[in-house]
């Protein structure tokens, strides 16, 4: 008892409550003047490459710039499945592959974007042989694990040291298409 | 002329493009409500100061902060870059130490220093415990710039000084996920600072997430344990090895 107050012990919970929001936060710090590179890319590819019916699965809210009537609520239904929910980089490595085989059983082109800093999250040994720089060893590792698919490394390679807005939207971003 | 669809939708209105946070300037250099925002993003038990000095009735911890105040010695107490003051009620002698001026703003018996290296030079070596818990500045670094940090904090640590350090493993930078035992990459680094600094490692507790799959054959997407504390705990005591910790 301090100063007439209980002393009440929790365990540890997650005092995080902007996940959703989180890119509309960092975009006040900058007064809304700028747009994130990334997202950019994105739009620029799914216009570019003439997708007409996306499938996002998306967490934190990208606002991105393309008319409503390109998204789908089926995957079934897309010409292209667009991830940008970092929750599947949470998945141990098994569990992203076997994700991405079902996405591209659905549709077989898609666009992952994945947060490189929770790769391996739960610390399992890898049997394959991966170069050492990272960034290099994400994509082997997705080659080598996923023989009927092609993949293509959309990402820039750069240390990421927090300033890349990366919980705004993942950093490593790889078009797989199965074939 | 007709129009060419989608790609003049977005490409009429488009901004400057970003990717990193330095390629524009923020406006936190003028906005303290900004300063403010990102301040309580790095800094989550700032969330329970909020809750707790509003509360007539309870005082909220956590499982970790009540493990430290049961181990902490008499004496001086530092809490660098971890909110501190919310555990003011429960710490006699604390010294609260921050890098944003903003802190002042709603603790004025904060410290506030630019350098690390301060925190002795304002105290001195002083402090029986040391303590920092998740902090973001300590952290979006590789583990050689953690070990200049500590270098720093233990030109303030008296002799016997309990050193009570978290992080988390996602936020260490520039090492290969793919093809390193985590474990092991976080124990090495702790018996390292042991050996260089003359801080026994006298504690830790090294944890990350268990992946299995749900009825639905999916697996959660659960971070790793204790995102507020960090998943990487350890408790040093400076230039001695005398105590246990409960």
């Amino acid at each position: 008892m301090i100063k007439n107050k209980k002393i009440k012990v929790v365990e540890p919970f997650a005092l995080y409550k902007w996940a959703k929001n989180f890119k509309r936060i960092q975009d006040r710090f900058y007064n809304n003047q700028y747009k994130l590179r990334r997202i950019q890319q994105i739009e620029d590819f799914i216009t570019l490459n003439n997708f007409n019916k996306i499938y996002h699965i998306e967490e934190t809210w990208l606002d991105l710039e393309l008319p409503a009537t390109m998204f789908t609520d089926s995957a079934n239904d897309a010409d292209l499945i667009l991830v940008t929910h970092q929750g599947y980089s949470r998945y141990p490595c098994e569990g992203i592959i076997e994700q991405i085989k079902k996405w591209t059983d659905q549709c077989p082109k898609l666009y992952l974007c994945l947060n490189r800093h929770y790769i391996n999250i739960n610390n399992r040994k890898i049997d394959l042989t991966l170069p050492s720089d990272f960034q290099k060893a994400i994509t082997s590792w997705l080659q080598q694990s996923l023989s009927n698919h092609h993949i293509v490394d959309l990402s820039r390679n750069y240390i990421d040291y927090g300033q890349n807005f990366t919980w705004s939207l993942p950093d490593r971003h790889y078009f797989i298409e199965k074939i | 002329m007709e129009s060419s669809g989608p790609t003049l939708f977005y490409r009429k209105n488009m901004k400057k493009l970003i990717e990193h946070f330095t390629d524009y300037p923020m406006v936190d250099d003028v906005d303290t409500r900004i300063q403010y925002i990102r301040y309580r993003m790095g800094r989550l038990k700032h969330q329970l100061w909020l809750r707790n000095r509003k509360n007539k009735e309870e005082i909220l911890i956590d499982t970790h902060d009540k493990f430290i105040i049961d181990n902490l010695q008499s004496g001086k107490t530092c809490i660098f870059g971890s909110a501190g003051y919310y555990l003011e009620d429960l710490i006699q002698d604390l010294t609260v130490v921050e890098q944003w001026p903003i802190v002042k703003t709603f603790y004025p018996n904060a410290q506030i220093i630019k350098d690390r290296s301060e925190i002795a030079k304002l105290n001195g070596r002083v402090f029986d415990n040391f303590v920092v818990v998740n902090n973001r500045g300590d952290i979006w670094c590789e583990l050689f710039v953690v070990e200049e940090h500590i270098s720093k904090y233990i030109q303030a640590m008296k002799p016997g000084c309990l050193f009570f350090y978290s992080f988390r493993d996602t936020q260490i930078i520039n090492w290969n996920r793919l093809n390193t035992d985590h474990n092991n990459y976080f124990l090495n680094f702790a018996k390292h600072i042991e050996k260089k600094y003359s801080l026994n490692l006298i504690w830790h507790d090294i944890k990350f997430a268990e992946k299995n799959k749900d009825g639905s054959g999916d697996y959660n997407i659960l971070e790793n344990p204790d995102t507020t504390n960090g998943n990487i705990k350890y408790v040093f005591e400076y230039e001695t090895k005398t105590k246990n910790i409960k």
